[in-house]
């Protein structure tokens, strides 16, 4: 094909998930011509995820919760800590959150959701090429000089673009060559990854909402925290899709291997715990699946734009890793930012790092970096307090079981022995200083 | 039957879809590097099992490609023993129903 011959869009998107949807979706509608890359069969078939927020696609796609395959809102959130064989636990809901907008807070099948995300971005104008691997970008000069134009599939085609917006997700490997081909800035620590397992599992929709205690149209997000992750930095999660539920746990790599613990290995000892034993009674493992999630927070985003080129989503390590654990909501903020900026150097015809600086711009004045700011120390107070997941939630359980253990002794010498126990074994400067870091996490 | 709750892992991959790419492997190990990293982190890293003990030689581990999950996290935890990896063709490899 000579160079006459081929067409170039105005941006070519790496990546169907919720970033590279929402900048595909953002740019199409602006009536830029977007092609999106996926390497899936469809968007969505190689994505994992179980909550999505809705905060930016409700401004993208109006009352989407209407129109889009979701499972249930989170009507109710539960935080469990897990002992031995003890628990004590915290629940909150709002009557509020069973309706529109729903807390902006839904538990989907991700391969459904995205799949239907693709279709709304194709309805808008961009053109989706599924099934096919981008293996990495087409640049032109050299240098500082050096500029993406385009991507190269395998199989050696390419298609070229003014803008580039890169969004492979997790295991980013085209972003993590563009990072070094391009000379993009690094973070301050290194990408830390945590590997997400999850079992979808089948129960019928009226035992789900019996066991849970829901009505239809609501669902219940739980945290577990405790026992089945101890060593380990990470914790597990149950959401509750219509007629499954999404079951599973996410931890540092690193804390794994230091644990000599497989993946497969933590996932057992949590469904056997027995609160949560309970909860999956009876049901049919339907889906077993893995995912990374970046968690370097704040200090491990890099340089995020360069000549051509955008990096946006998990690829950029947008993940809120406090008590919060936002993930999709920033991938889209992302991608709008992406495409907004894209918009803005069609219109002035400079696609250079400095014309897309704009990019780096918009992230700090929105949600995303601000968010990632404010939590940039919880990567280093999970890994510096380990204690946090595991000694307290433990000392938590005790206390409240040992200080609501009927026998024949009185109430004072009953509560006197049950906080001696709790301090026993509990370094109290260390505690003091935990708790105090404890504080970054919220 | 075996029941839900004692799936082996294998069980457990059995209720997950692929579109099998047979013959092209999209990791691999590289046997020196492999040698001479000092861990085998991969053995246990991976939440598919994929990385095995080579039966016939002990320096070595067996891949079984056609179980990937495509997470990336032998990458992470492998990078010093020799894990080589490209994405499957396109279309190929898991195809998550749910996700």
């Amino acid at each position: 094909m000579s160079d006459d011959d081929q067409v170039k869009m105005d941006a070519i998107v790496v990546g169907g998930g919720p970033a590279g949807l929402s900048a595909a979706y953002a740019m199409a509608k602006a009536g830029l011509e977007v092609m999106l890359v996926e390497r899936g069969e469809t968007c969505g078939s190689k994505n994992v995820g179980g909550l999505v927020y809705g905060t930016v696609l409700n401004k993208l796609i109006p009352n989407f919760f209407e129109k889009a395959p979701i499972e249930r809102p989170v009507s109710r959130r539960t935080l469990v800590f897990l002992g031995e064989g003890e628990h004590v636990s915290m629940n909150f809901g709002a009557d509020e959150w069973s309706r529109p907008p729903f807390n902006n807070t839904f538990v989907v099948h991700r391969s459904q959701f995205d799949r239907w995300y693709s279709k709304q971005a194709e309805a808008a104008g961009a053109n989706l090429i599924e099934g096919m691997v981008v293996e990495d970008l087409v640049y032109e000069g050299s240098n500082g000089g050096r500029k993406a134009v385009g991507v190269k599939l395998r199989g050696d085609e390419e298609f070229r673009a003014d803008v580039v917006v890169l969004a492979d997700g997790a295991n980013c490997l085209v972003s993590e060559k563009a990072r070094a081909d391009l000379g993009l800035k690094p973070g301050l620590v290194k990408q830390e990854y945590a590997i997400g397992v999850k079992e979808i599992l089948g129960l019928p929709r009226g035992t789900i909402e019996d066991r849970f205690n829901l009505d239809p149209h609501e669902g219940v997000a739980i945290d577990f925290f405790g026992t089945p992750f101890e060593g380990l930095v990470g914790g597990g999660f149950l959401y509750t899709a219509k007629d499954s539920i999404h079951l599973g746990f996410a931890a540092r790599i690193e804390s794994l291997t230091h644990a000599g613990l497989s993946p497969n290995e933590v996932m057992d000892v949590l469904k056997a715990h027995p609160v949560v034993r309970k909860y999956i009674r009876g049901a049919e493992l339907l889906e077993y699946s893995a995912h990374m999630i970046p968690e370097g927070g704040y200090n491990a985003v890099t340089e995020l734009h360069g000549n051509g080129v955008m990096i946006t989503g998990d690829a950029a390590g947008f993940v809120n890793m406090s008590i919060y654990k936002e993930g999709t909501n920033h991938a889209m903020e992302s991608g709008v930012c992406a495409a907004e900026t894209a918009i803005e150097a069609k219109k002035r015809g400079d696609f250079s790092a400095q014309g897309l600086a704009g990019y780096r711009d918009r992230l700090n004045q929105g949600v995303v970096m601000k968010d990632l700011k404010k939590y940039r120390k919880v990567s280093e107070v999970l890994e510096g307090s380990p204690d946090l997941l595991s000694l307290y939630p433990k000392k938590v359980n005790r206390l409240m079981i040992d200080l609501f253990t009927v026998g024949s002794q009185t109430k004072s010498e009953t509560q006197k022995r049950a906080i001696k126990a709790f301090l026993t074994g509990l370094p109290k400067f260390r505690a003091i200083r935990d708790l105090i870091r404890a504080r970054h996490l919220a | 039957m075996t029941p839900d709750e004692k799936l082996s892992l294998a069980d457990k991959l059995y209720r997950t879809k692929y579109e099998p790419d047979p013959g092209h492997p999209h990791v691999t190990v590289d046997a020196a590097s492999l040698k001479k990293a000092k861990t085998r982190k991969i053995l246990k890293a991976c939440p598919a099992g994929v990385y095995t003990k080579d039966p016939n030689d002990p320096e070595k581990v067996a891949v079984s490609h056609e179980n990937c999950l495509e997470c990336g996290t032998c990458r992470q935890a492998g990078a010093d023993e020799g894990v080589e990896w490209k994405q499957p063709d396109g279309g190929k490899g898991v195809k998550y129903r749910y996700g």
